[in-house]
């Protein structure tokens, strides 16, 4: 590849960064971009909970140092937000009205945390969190805060809790099993949820929902369908999330929940390929396409779009059937891998 | 409590209120009791979007340098802008604005080259500002808006020193700023989460004491005519210029004359002229005028008419560099010019010595008769600070001239011999004081002559005249530990700053640094700098040039090896460069 | 020729005898060659301050670098003897800074139209209210006999054995055209319109040009020779109208070397006057 490419990876997750060093490793001329929303250095998502709740300071989070980017020639351009992509042009647009032009695209935009619909009304009074700006304040409020409410949704909100135990809060935990993501969860891992959880000494309101949240000062009252009225100087709402693709929309690549991509992650632009949270992968054996999560997996995909992207044509192995274990519960998913 | 140190710039392409801005911004911050030292940068010759930048560093403590890296980065231009990034601090803040009329081409804005770890606030500058005025030209006031909501400055105190500034403007100007000033403050406080830390809130409330802003070149002129200046005649020149252009306005109020000449040549020949019938008069330059003035530096000796050179120093040789600092005129002001040519040379260090320098030159040049060289930089020129109202000169500095007595006048020898080497000196319109003076070597009526003894005898007067000045001057400042110093600096000039604020920090890591450094630079008082020596382990002579020539020049006089730091990148010079090499010297 | 020269220093020590103008001496005796133009120059001065009733200690003398830089060591006046071609900037300093003094500016044509021909324009377009004496013998004096911007074309000089290659300025022409507001030529040989015409320069307010011809008489053999002067030189006409500048400049163009007052114009304020109006 000449020196004239330009190689720009959107997002500085495990799948942008794996893309990056595989880039790196295989053309050592090409320009090579990183741009990302987040400001802070290449960090462990898993580990902003117990940041969050005071457990570890800021640098545990870190994966990679600046530096790091430096030495491998690879520009990082961290704060950015990338508005509109021009597939035809090739063209980037930024939200700090910058255009920036690339040769080869790869989307690694992860996801943002998802509100369900009943519960937009009541979005000011929620708090929630997936980066790591979400945190610095958050982390201060919880330090202060006596009675949390997590409003339980995925997989992460258990350990949350946990560790919101661990650092001496009073939580109740309302489960939302309904909606509850990335997997649907059977009567009997609920019981073992609420088990466990009990056992925590957290409040559990498992079969119930938010019927009306109210503020007086800087306290909230939940009221709850079963007449439960529930306060806490925080709510959390944990209920998973959904791919980053607002500002792709509009731009004629294809997207569904996700960006949609064959198995070799290609879209359906010659020149660009989307990895990690923020893809949705043509599975060969369902003959349909999954919104694939997990860090790990993200890792893998930012690989293998790179090496495609430089030419190579690896396909993304369709996960076999592997039963995760979370927390002590044992959960059916082929795209949750252990972390 | 802690003390508050925050570097603050503002960068626009000229016309976009990048140095008003600045200016209201140092006006208000100074009324809440900061120190400020402050350094605007202008266009070198074009006009129209050249690069300004306006430079300040507000601090609760006494400061001597404008700092080297900054904290907030006003970016009212953002292709001007990125090249300042270089000396953001890596956690650094960086206000932008965030909807300028059109897209910026790759790499061309200023968010693009930030440094993962600095922080940036877009505001949308031109917007706001269409929205408060209808037009875009208040954005930097936006961006002033924004500033306080983020860094706790109160906003309605602010207002004020807005309306002061424009206050003779017609009513809309000063609507249209404020008006844009309150929706960047506005807009700023609805949309912006402050995720920095940096707070101007620990000023005091209000100054109490008389305090004033104003720069080095402006010190020089409120001087000049605190003494009494009547002509001043000069040549326009980077950066002396703006001494001329404020004299231009002050001094027809005092009577005075502000002659701009044909060439340096002419201003100084103006200059010797006026003090030769009796008049304080001076002219300003930089490097190329300097050079011109040569020949008659040498005449004012030798005729031995007071005559006071402000030489702003550029970068050099030659045209050099117009709108760079540097300290490399030296050699040309001690010893330029030909013959043996004693002349006094002044070197403030600071704004305040800008003014008592420039007081002291006056004083100097019209006592002993002869030359006076004041020597600036660009950077001294330019840096602008709140100080003190200066003490203006005492009655004695005034009339400083020694005139003939009846008695003398009766035979009136105007080059009589004396102690001092001063000869009384009539002014035209004295009756029986006429005499003529001249270049060529004279005898004691000024008739010229070329006897070997008489040369000698001459020779000896005009340098005498300068010795017996060393108890008229201040003694230079020796600053840190009197005893048992590791590194001594002698400094001198606009570099001293650096050297003080590296002394102070390196004692207080448990070191023994000391400053000599002195408003007066010729000629040298040995008392002091021998005793300055023999107290210290090594010396260290940091200056703005390349070939060390006041470390040169000292070097004949303390006989013994000095360190030398040399740096021209037309930069003032840093405490942190003088505090690596001050480490160094401690390490080896 | 040499009768002529010695009859002319007689007759001028008679008149220094009968007339007080000996106050404005000093006793140095001048260092010039017998038979220099500069005599009658300087007695000439010397009759107009005389005449005007200026006092000793109210006059001040700027001069530059040559034989005519001299000029103050032999006045008992307040003189400085300043560099080659600046008397002109020093003489403007000393009036801008006591304008109750007059002020003259002695100068060579080395001195003002070689070395310091820079100056001239401009101490003209700022009218500043002094007195320039050109002493222009069309030879460097002082250095020995090299061309000056005066000398002719052709003219063999101690610089130029083969003939001066370059032409010569004609000062009055300059003087006029850079807008002096008083602009005369006298000729050292005549005291009398010498005297007359000083004593206008020095009253006119404003700067005034005196270009005044004289011989050097050890350098130059051939051009500004008394006898080539003498033969050269006639009085500007009675009813010449010295307000009519286009007048001035035809005259001054003419190989004839006019004597007299070519140009005098009253209506532009001196340099100090135009600020007092501000
Ligand atoms: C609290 C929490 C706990 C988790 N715990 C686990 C766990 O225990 N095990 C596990 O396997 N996974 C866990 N995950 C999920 C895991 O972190 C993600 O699957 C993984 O980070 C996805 O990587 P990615 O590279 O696809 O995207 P991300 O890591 O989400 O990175 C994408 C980046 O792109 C940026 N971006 C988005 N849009 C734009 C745009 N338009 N312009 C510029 N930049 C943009 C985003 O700001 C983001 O920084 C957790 C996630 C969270 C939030
Ligand atoms: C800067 C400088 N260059 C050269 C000289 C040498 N110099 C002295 S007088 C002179 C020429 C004088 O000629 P002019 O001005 O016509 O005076 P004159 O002697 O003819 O009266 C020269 C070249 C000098 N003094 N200064
Ligand atoms: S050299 Fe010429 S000008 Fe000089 S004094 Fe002698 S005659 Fe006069
Ligand atoms: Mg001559």
């Amino acid at each position: 590849m000449s020196a004239k490419d330009h190689f720009i990876i959107i997002g500085n997750g495990p799948a942008g960064n794996n893309a990056a060093e595989v880039l790196r490793e295989n053309d050592k001329k090409a320009r090579i971009s990183i741009i990302s929303t987040e400001s802070f250095s290449f960090y462990y998502r898993h580990r902003l909970k117990d940041f969050i709740s005071g457990r570890i300071p800021a640098e545990d989070l870190v994966v990679k140092h600046y530096s790091e980017y430096k030495d491998k020639n690879i520009r990082l351009r961290l704060g950015q937000f990338v508005e509109k992509i021009d597939p035809e042009k090739k063209i980037l647009y930024l939200k700090h009205m910058e255009k920036i032009n690339y040769t080869k695209l790869i989307i690694a935009t992860g996801g943002s945390p998802r509100i369900l619909p009943s519960l937009t009304i009541f979005q000011d009074y929620l708090t929630m969190f997936s980066t790591y700006s979400d945190t610095v304040g958050l982390r201060h409020r919880i330090e202060k805060a006596k009675e949390i409410v997590v409003l339980g949704g995925d997989l992460t909100s258990f350990s949350f809790v946990k560790s919101l135990v661990k650092a001496c809060k009073k939580v109740s935990f309302l489960l939302f099993n309904d909606a509850f993501w990335p997997i649907s969860l059977t009567s009997e891992m609920i019981l073992k949820i609420e088990e466990n959880l009990k056992s925590h000494n957290v409040a559990t309101f498992f079969n119930d929902s938010v019927e009306m949240i109210k503020k007086s000062k800087s306290k909230y009252t939940i009221e709850t369908k079963q007449n439960n009225k529930i306060k806490s100087d925080i709510i959390i709402s944990l209920m998973g999330m959904i791919p980053n693709i607002r500002f792709i929309l509009g731009s004629s690549i294809d997207t569904d929940r996700g960006v949609l991509v064959d198995a070799y992650l290609r879209t359906n632009f010659k020149d660009i390929y989307a990895a990690g949270d923020c893809a949705q992968i043509y599975n060969p054996i369902l003959k349909n396409y999954w919104v694939s999560i997990g860090w790990m997996n993200a890792e893998e995909q930012g690989k293998i779009a790179a090496l495609n992207l430089l030419g190579d044509s690896k396909i993304i192995e369709p996960p076999k059937e592997e039963i995760f274990e979370y927390e002590g519960i044992k959960v059916n998913t082929s795209w949750w891998k252990k972390f | 409590m802690s003390n508050t140190d925050i570097v603050l710039e503002i960068c626009g392409s000229a016309g976009e209120g990048t140095i008003s801005s600045g200016e209201i911004f140092n006006r208000y911050i100074s009324s809440i009791d900061f120190e400020i030292m402050s350094f605007d940068t202008y266009p070198s010759e074009i006009r129209g979007f050249g690069k300004c930048v306006a430079h300040s560093r507000f601090s609760t403590q006494k400061i001597f340098t404008p700092g080297k890296y900054t904290d907030i980065l006003i970016a009212l231009n953002d292709a001007h802008s990125i090249s300042q990034l270089g000396h953001l601090k890596d956690t650094g803040v960086v206000i932008y604005d965030s909807k300028p009329p059109k897209y910026h081409e790759e790499d061309k804005s200023i968010v693009g080259w930030m440094e993962p770890g600095m922080i940036s606030y877009g505001i949308p500058f031109n917007d706001l500002a269409q929205k408060a005025a209808g037009n875009s030209r208040g954005r930097n006031m936006v961006a002033l808006g924004a500033v306080c909501a983020l860094f706790g400055v109160d906003h309605e105190e602010f207002k004020n020193t807005i309306i002061q500034r424009y206050a003779k403007k017609k009513q809309i100007v000063i609507d249209n700023n404020v008006n844009s000033f309150v929706e960047g403050y506005n807009w700023a406080n609805d949309n912006l989460t402050k995720i920095d830390s940096i707070s101007f809130k620990k000023g005091k409330n209000k100054n109490e004491k008389e305090s004033i802003i104003i720069n080095g070149n402006q010190a020089v002129a409120k001087a000049a005519i605190d003494s009494e200046l009547h002509l001043y005649a000069g040549y326009p020149i980077t950066p002396a210029t703006k001494i001329m252009e404020i004299l231009s306005h002050e001094l027809p109020k005092k009577n005075g004359i502000m002659l701009q000449t044909e060439d340096e040549i002419s201003a100084i020949g103006n200059v010797l002229g006026a003090g030769f019938a009796g008049k304080r008069s001076m002219t300003a330059t930089s490097g190329p005028g300097f050079a011109l003035m040569t020949e008659f530096m040498g005449l004012s000796v030798m005729a031995q008419i007071p005559a006071v050179i402000v030489n702003s120093q550029r970068g050099g040789p030659s045209t050099g560099l117009p709108t760079k600092t540097e300290q490399s005129d030296f050699n040309a002001a001690v010893n330029g010019g030909t013959g043996d040519l004693p002349r006094f040379v002044i070197a403030p260090a600071s704004v305040e010595e800008c003014y008592d320098g420039t007081t002291l030159a006056f004083y100097l040049a019209e006592k002993y008769q002869t030359l006076v060289v004041i020597l600036l930089d660009f950077f001294l020129s330019n840096s602008i600070r709140n100080i003190d109202e200066p003490t203006p000169p005492t009655e004695k500095m005034l009339n400083s001239n020694i005139a003939p007595n009846e008695k003398e006048l009766k035979d009136y020898v105007r080059f009589k011999e004396t102690k001092t080497g001063v000869s009384p000196r009539s002014i035209p319109g004295t009756p029986n004081g006429m005499y003529t003076t001249t270049g060529l070597e004279n005898n004691e009526r000024g008739k010229p002559q070329y006897d070997g003894k008489l040369h000698t005898k001459m020779s000896d007067m005009r340098y005498r005249k300068l010795n017996s000045a060393l108890n008229d001057v201040p003694k230079p400042k020796w600053t840190g530990p009197k005893k048992d110093i590791d590194v001594g600096i002698l400094s001198w000039g606009s570099s001293a700053g650096a050297a003080y604020e590296a002394a102070t920090i390196a004692n207080k890591n448990g070191h023994r640094v000391a400053v000599l450094s002195s408003l007066v630079v010729f000629p040298v008082n040995e008392v002091d700098l021998t005793k300055f020596c023999n107290e210290s382990k090594q010396i260290l002579i940091p200056e703005l040039n390349y070939s060390g020539q006041y470390a040169n020049f000292i070097a004949s006089y303390i006989n013994r090896p000095v360190e030398r730091l040399n740096m021209v990148s037309g930069l003032p010079m840093a405490s942190e460069d003088v505090l690596s090499k001050i480490d160094e010297m401690i390490a080896s | 020729m040499d009768n002529f020269k010695i009859n002319y220093i007689d007759e001028m020590l008679d008149d220094v005898e009968k007339k007080d103008f000996l106050k404005y001496r000093t006793g140095e005796l001048p260092t010039w060659c017998p038979g220099c133009g500069y005599f009658g120059i300087t007695q000439s001065i010397v009759q107009s301050c005389n005449e005007l009733n200026l006092k000793n200690e109210d006059i001040c003398v700027a001069s530059g670098i040559g034989c005519a830089g001299r000029f103050p060591v032999f006045m008992d006046v307040y003189g400085f003897h300043t560099l080659h071609g600046r008397s002109v900037p020093v003489a403007s300093g000393m009036k801008l800074a006591r304008e109750e003094l007059t002020v003259f500016a002695i100068a060579g044509d080395g001195d003002i139209m070689g070395i310091g021909g820079g100056h001239l324009p401009h101490i003209a377009r700022k009218n500043i209210d002094i007195t320039l004496f050109l002493f222009d013998n069309s030879i460097y004096g002082l250095t020995k006999g090299q061309s000056s911007s005066t000398t002719p074309f052709e003219q063999t000089t101690n610089s130029h054995p083969f003939g001066n290659p370059d032409q010569p300025l004609k000062p009055v022409s300059l003087a006029l055209s850079y807008g002096a507001t008083f602009v005369a030529r006298a000729f050292a040989g005549n005291v009398d319109q010498m005297t007359a015409i000083f004593k206008k320069g020095i009253t006119h307010k404003g700067f005034s040009f005196i270009h005044i011809l004289t011989p050097c008489v050890t350098f130059d053999k051939v051009n500004y020779t008394w006898k080539n002067l003498k033969a050269n030189v006639e009085e500007i006409y009675d009813e010449f109208d010295h307000t009519n500048h286009t007048e001035a400049m035809r005259i001054a163009e003419k190989s004839r070397l006019y004597t007299g007052i070519f140009y005098h114009r009253y209506d532009v304020p001196s340099y100090q006057d135009y600020l007092k109006q501000k």
